[in-house]
């Protein structure tokens, strides 16, 4: 871990959320670490702080396992995104983020802002299979070794001919946007258009991960500010003191 | 287990607590200082003293003394103690009940006598909002009534202050502030005792496994989470750390910042808080109560107590970076930031930056080492002492002492890779400019500036110019017999010459370049050397290396005197001297003359003359040897340029010597220097038949002339053609191109008259329409400008009768608006605005008024 910036107070919250096996870690370590390589399931929970600007970004990958489930809603706590990710050759994964996952937001910022994002693109885009950056690669198979043996059902390992297996569209993934922003009862065309809150991505190739994760940066920037300028800080703030009685005053008079 | 955090240290053996009594075990402990109180299951609160000493061998060791040992009276084992040191009392739940005792006498206390009754647990808090030290607040968990109390308990009294209901039946609980941490039988929350407001946490199953709620600092507690997760959870209910990774079967857990130790069924591991990495593993059976006291971290077994004593951090971050763990090491460091004092933390810190940087920089992490040297504000020398032979001689630096590193110098930790030598050397190349950019090399910048030097010259590197050329502190005599093993010679002689020994310098080039060394650094060394000369400023030295410049090569070599700066020539480096001294190199001397004469524009008569007849011998001598032609046309055209354009050569006497040549065109150019208009135009006309120069002969002479000069010229140029003494009569066809070219240099009048009959209309009619043309348009423009200047008298005369107004009247029933006298007489002065006043008022305001006071009139200010 690179970061100096461990003791630094974070500004901002984004969490992962999403099934067990669907690449949340290896989407957060290609963009952290710029590379692809083996991770093990995740217990409980990690995470990263990112340096944006003046800010600091912290981004929390979750467990996906079953047996971790009840602590998700602790780290969606206050937070201002929250990335939902299923993987694009298994429907499943796009369901459990409905039935599981949703009710997880709940203790988000009520303006916390969702994406939908569908990893492991390489499997079936073929453009999504193409280096973005050639680095090195160090795991050959895809994300989530470790989970291998707690999922039967896991596919098997990638074929060298991609363009085969998408089970979930990207349309699907827009309906499901649709419903998240019903759910939480937000009015579809003051949101962020699903179009732009959509995305498919690889983990393994790094397609599309830049764009998904500063794109939201951007996004959260507002909250931001606002927590800022919003804090009640327990710092009295002479200036702002003297500026009141002045206009107080000149209303008694 | 990249860490020794904590080492186990019995502190109460078995015999000593129970001895050989098989059923006795321990439920639990209270460490306060030295005190350390242990409840056993028979009922029994037993006291040590607990002294802490180092063992001849330098380890840390424990002896217990039993104080005392007080039976309660009861069958039940005793569940829970807590001291309240500044009471001087020991809480104690046994039986469901907790009673206070005298933490000495461990009697109860007489006036007390206040019991809590049918309590499940309880906890102290540490962080309490009332600031009475003479009470302690406890929250106690009832054993059926799903409720929470928080007591009061003081020297003498207990007195309960709140009671808050739980939606479910509590087993555990932790207290910081009006928050009370809990964990209920299905899941953990928050709940403020004073707002009432609550914050679920997450669930679990207290059924399955003992819950584990640990206050670690300010409203920051920590939750054994299902999964045998360790969950940092603040009172708002928000994780700040990511967890600890546990095993399943964690019994309980202490903090020692800045770890999170925990227990379970066969070892002690140590997690740390900054990145949640297991850091040691102890093995230890049967574990069974684990707590931290003050700082110091209890273990216990049913039957004995050991301490868990943690290692000093340096000593930990020293053992991180023998097993070269950097970033655990910083980590560890920075984390305890809080904990050390300022200054002796930065000490610590650089110090450990300036390791961490070594350690990377034998791993040839070359960006990271840059990083943590500069973060550790390396003294650089440290980095430059590890390659061989690069610190100067001279300098004083000695390392650091404990060393920094293992390395004995680069050779050592190469190995002998001279690949690896290579990219080190690269390396300290690219820091020591760096730190030469910031103001990193301050008090050792001859070190720096010669190791890299020294770095350049090895590596061949094309900076060494640069470094040598620029402002640097590179010591002379350490770096000279270096740079000559590495056959920089040029390099050498731009040291000599940043130090002053010019002489040195070139005596080097010299030899370079007349080939005595070798070293190609420069092909166009001889050019620089003459630049360098032209630009030296000792006098002497040009003079000493003059003439081998010269001689190597006129046409280059004049360029010492050439280039130099005007305001050098000074001294012995006057003109003069100078062309004195180029008499032996003519083709040098011409050089500098034209340098002198048309670069310069030096305005004396001497340089110009010398010019002129060198370059006339020139021509002459090349005429003579049958050179090509185009040879002896450019030489001419030197010469005849220069006889137009320079006007301070001494004519007569060029003339006389060119008077018996062939040089005609010349010839005309003096006379017209003479004045001698006519015999340069017959020279052109009748000799040389080259009318289109003549045309221009009277156009430059004329040049800086006025139109009647011109007009002369043109009507003698003229007059040469029609001169009817001369033989050969196409020069009629030339006079009449010349009228029709230049009607405008002819007064058309004079020309008319001086025409031959016999010359049709048609002939001249361009010159007479442009004549006629000139004519009217001259009297065109006079009348326009009459006119003009007849409006503008207009409007000046309107202007005036305007500025003077109409009249004004003057009469004896009229005051003067200054003294309001009436006007007895005509006279008068008018004010600005028409306003009428004495002329003696008006004479007397002028003199008081200082505004208006005429200044040509000082004497009046008496």
């Amino acid at each position: 871990m690179p970061e100096y910036a461990k003791m630094k107070k974070p500004d901002v919250k984004l969490v992962i959320l999403g099934d067990m096996n669907v690449g949340k870690t290896s989407l957060l370590h290609r963009y952290m670490e710029r590379k692809f390589k083996e991770t093990i399931s995740t217990v409980g929970g990690a995470f990263f702080l990112k340096q944006w600007g003046p800010y600091n970004i912290s981004i929390w990958d979750t467990a996906g396992r079953e047996q971790f489930h009840g602590l998700g809603s602790m780290y969606c706590r206050g937070a201002a995104a929250i990335i939902l990710t299923y993987d694009v050759t298994n429907w499943q994964s796009l369901v459990e983020l409905e039935d599981r996952f949703l009710s997880l937001t709940d203790t988000a910022n009520s303006d916390c802002i969702f994406a939908v994002v569908g990893n492991k693109a390489d499997l079936t885009d073929p453009e999504a299979g193409l280096k973005e950056e050639e680095e090195e690669e160090e795991g050959e198979e895809e994300g989530g070794e470790g989970e291998k043996a707690e999922r039967p059902a896991r596919p098997p390992p990638t074929p060298p001919s991609p363009v085969a297996r998408r089970k979930v569209h990207r349309e699907d993934a827009i309906a499901l946007y649709g419903r998240i922003l019903r759910y939480k009862m937000l009015d579809e065309r003051a949101s962020l258009p699903a179009e732009k809150m959509c995305f498919e991505t690889s983990a393994k190739t790094g397609y599309n991960v830049d764009l998904l994760f500063e794109t939201l940066f951007d996004m959260v920037l507002p909250s931001i500010l606002k927590k800022r300028s919003g804090n009640d800080s327990p710092t009295v703030d002479l200036e702002e003191c003297r500026g009141a009685k002045r206009t107080k005053a000149g209303c008694c008079s | 287990m990249s860490v020794k955090a904590f080492e186990l240290v019995p502190a109460v053996e078995r015999e000593l607590l129970m001895g050989d009594k098989a059923r006795i075990t321990i439920e639990c402990i209270e460490c306060c200082g030295k005190h350390l109180y242990v409840g056993t299951n028979d009922c029994i609160i037993h006291h040590f003293l607990l002294e802490e000493h180092t063992t001849p061998k330098g380890k840390m060791a424990f002896s217990a003394q039993r104080l005392l040992q007080k039976y309660l009276g009861l069958k039940k084992p005793v569940n829970e103690l807590k001291a309240a040191s500044a009471l001087e009392r020991l809480i104690v739940l046994c039986d469901g009940t907790i009673s206070v005792v005298d933490m000495v006498t461990l009697e109860a206390v007489p006036s007390g006598g206040a019991r809590i009754r049918g309590v499940l647990s309880f906890c102290v808090n540490e962080n309490p909002v009332n600031g009475d030290p003479f009470c302690v607040e406890i929250g106690v968990i009832s054993a059926k009534r799903r409720t929470v109390h928080i007591y009061m308990v003081y020297e003498d009294r207990v007195q309960m202050v709140k009671e808050v209901a739980t939606p479910e039946q509590p087993c555990a609980l932790s207290l910081d502030g009006y928050f009370l941490c809990l964990a209920l039988s299905t899941q953990y929350m928050i709940l403020n005792y004073s707002t009432g407001a609550s914050q679920d946490l997450f669930p679990y199953d207290s059924e399955e496994k003992k819950p584990i709620v640990k206050r670690i600092g300010r409203e920051e507690f920590l939750l054994a989470a299902p999964g045998g997760l360790g969950m940092f959870a603040t009172a708002e209910g928000v994780s700040q750390r990511a967890p600890v990774n546990w095993s399943e079967s964690v019994i309980g857990a202490a903090i020692s910042f800045p770890y999170v130790v925990a227990l379970d069924e066969g070892f002690v591991t140590v997690h740390s808080m900054l990145d949640q990495q297991l850091k040691q593993t102890l093995s230890f059976r049967d574990g069974h109560i684990l707590q931290d006291f003050e700082g110091k971290v209890v273990l216990a077994s049913r039957k004995a107590v050991y301490v868990l004593v943690p290692l000093p951090l340096e000593r930990q971050i020293q053992d991180l970076l023998a097993g070269h763990h950097v970033e655990e090491a910083l980590t560890l460091a920075e984390g305890a930031r809080r904990n050390i004092p300022k200054d002796k933390f930065q000490v610590m810190h650089r110090r450990i930056l300036q390791q961490a940087g070594f350690i990377q920089f034998g791993q040839l992490q070359f960006l990271e080492a840059k990083e943590h040297f500069r973060k550790g504000q390396l003294d650089v020398r440290e980095l430059i002492s590890l390659y061989p032979l690069l610190l100067p001689a001279s300098s004083t630096f000695t390392r650091c002492h404990p060393p920094l590193h293992e390395f004995a110098d680069l050779n050592h930790l190469a190995q002998g890779d001279q690949e690896k030598v290579q990219r080190c050397k690269l390396f300290l190349i690219s820091y020591l400019r760096e730190v030469r950019s910031t103001d990193g090399a301050n008090g050792c910048r001859e070190d720096v500036d010669t190791a890299l030097l020294k770095l350049y010259a090895e590596a061949n590197h094309e900076s060494l110019l640069d470094l040598l050329a620029s402002d640097n502190a590179c010591l002379l005599a350490d770096s000279a017999p270096w740079l000559e093993k590495h056959h920089k010679y040029f390099a050498l002689g731009l040291l000599y010459h940043y130090n002053g020994q010019d002489d040195a310098a070139l005596q080097l080039w010299v030899q370079i370049v007349d080939g005595d060394l070798q070293d190609s650094t420069r092909s166009d060394l001889y050019e620089y050397v003459v630049d360098f000369l032209s630009f030296c400023s000792k006098v002497d030295l040009v003079w000493k290396y003059a003439d081998w410049a010269i001689h190597k090569d006129q046409k280059v070599g004049v360029q010492i005197f050439t280039r130099r700066a005007v305001n050098d020539q000074t001294g012995t480096m006057t003109p003069d001297a100078i062309t004195q001294y180029l008499q032996k190199y003519p083709q040098a001397l011409v050089l500098y003359l034209e340098h002198l004469v048309l670069d310069r524009r030096i305005q004396k008569e001497k340089f110009h003359t010398h010019l002129a007849v060198l370059y006339l011998d020139r021509v002459l001598s090349l005429s003579q040897s049958e050179a090509p032609a185009q040879q002896v046309m450019e030489a001419r055209e030197q010469l005849q340029c220069l006889l137009r354009e320079s006007s301070l050569y001494r004519v007569q006497l060029l003339l006389g010597r060119i008077q018996d040549t062939e040089l005609l065109r010349e010839r005309a150019t003096l006379h017209g220097k003479l004045e001698e208009h006519e015999q340069a135009l017959h020279i052109l006309v009748h000799q040389l038949k080259d009318f289109p120069s003549a045309e221009e002969y009277c156009l430059w002479m004329s040049a800086s002339q006025d139109l009647g000069y011109r007009q002369r010229l043109f009507h003698l140029l003229l007059g040469v053609y029609l001169d009817p003494d001369v033989p050969g009569g196409d020069c009629t066809v030339a006079a009449v191109d010349l009228l029709n070219r230049h009607s405008e240099a002819f007064d058309a009048e004079h020309v008319l008259r001086l025409l031959p009959e016999g010359w049709s209309l048609q002939l001249l009619c361009p010159f007479l329409s442009g004549a006629l043309r000139g004519t009217m348009h001259a009297r065109r423009t006079a009348q326009v400008a009459l006119g003009l200047a007849r409006a503008e008298n207009l409007q000046l005369k309107h202007d005036r009768l305007k500025w003077r107004g109409g009249p004004i009247f003057v009469s004896e029933k009229k005051g003067c608006q200054l003294c309001h006298n009436t006007f007895t007489e005509a006279d008068c002065v008018c004010l600005p605005g028409g306003v009428p006043v004495h002329t003696h008022c008006a004479a007397h305001r002028a003199k008081d008024s200082p505004r208006k006071r005429p200044s040509t009139n000082p004497s009046n200010h008496t």
